[in-house]
């Protein structure tokens, strides 16, 4: 839980306090004293908690998210080692909330990761996957992985791969790593940064 | 039933406020199958809203479009503070 001690002249202010140093709205923080101070100048210490459960809470953003788009949805929430959540989502629309190349689906995830982690005082990992698209990519990329690897490992010229994300880039390089006559770099800037497969032995 | 984006872009951008009462959604106009939206924050919460390089703004917006392409009509939405 997100939480935060201060000291304060007037009680009814620690709140606004509060929501302006958490950068969250009043309703979601809890206001506790812990101490009285001073007999003349009073003051007061203050603990402050947010109230909600990032976890939930995302759960709850995608559920109203598809009944405003009124698309049928199911999702299911996984946490884990603490600090991993992941939303498996079921829909009657899965190509469109993917959309081209995932970019939707990617914005998704983007859009409540952000929201999870303005909840929480320790970095959460956000997963949104829709329909098994990450899986089913994952699987795909290696193939094309191996694949390329074993060209270039037999021809030594060196390959480059189509432009990915960073997500994408980092299944290529973890499922070669282990190669010993090819090893990968990325290279390029920004939307056009892609994996090169090099030959290691000339 | 048509899709009620006032309340999908709403739903969006409430948490991510400080100040709910100052947050604004209004259908702009609506020209053909374009609808534009006009979205206003107070001035303290317009950074938290459009994000990084706009990351949290252009997220809202892909969101909304895929929502809108359902029923083949295109979305814009201006972000802006008062």
């Amino acid at each position: 839980m997100k939480r935060m001690k201060f000291e304060i002249k007037k009680l009814d202010d620690a709140l606004e306090y509060a929501s302006k140093q958490l950068r969250l709205q009043p309703k979601y923080i809890d206001i506790e004293v812990v101490e009285k101070k001073g007999l003349i100048i009073k003051s007061y210490i203050v603990e402050a908690t947010v109230n909600v459960d990032p976890g939930e809470f995302g759960f709850e953003m995608l559920t109203t998210m598809f009944e405003t788009m009124q698309i049928d949805a199911s999702i299911e929430m996984k946490k884990r080692n603490g600090n991993e959540i992941r939303y498996d989502i079921q829909t009657n629309e899965n190509a469109i909330l993917i959309g081209k190349g995932g970019k939707t689906l990617e914005h998704i995830q983007y859009y409540i990761r952000n929201l999870i982690n303005s909840f929480s005082d320790e970095r959460k990992i956000v997963l949104v996957d829709i329909g098994g698209y990450k899986a089913n990519r994952k699987k795909q990329l290696e193939i094309i992985a191996t694949k390329t690897a074993k060209k270039v490992a037999r021809s030594k010229i060196k390959a480059k791969l189509d432009p990915m994300n960073a997500y994408e880039r980092r299944i290529i390089h973890t499922k070669l790593a282990e190669w010993r006559d090819v090893r990968t770099e990325s290279e390029g800037q920004g939307k056009a940064r892609k994996v090169v497969i090099i030959p290691t032995r000339k | 039933m048509e899709v009620n984006y006032e309340k999908l872009i709403k739903d969006l951008v409430f948490p991510l406020v400080v100040h709910p009462k100052d947050l604004l959604v209004k259908k702009f106009s609506e020209e053909n199958d374009t609808l534009t939206f006009q979205v206003i924050v107070n001035e303290d919460d317009l950074g938290r809203v459009i994000g990084k390089n706009g990351r949290i703004a252009n997220a809202i917006r892909t969101i909304c479009y895929a929502s809108a392409s359902r029923e083949g009509k295109r979305i814009k939405i201006n972000i802006d503070s008062f």
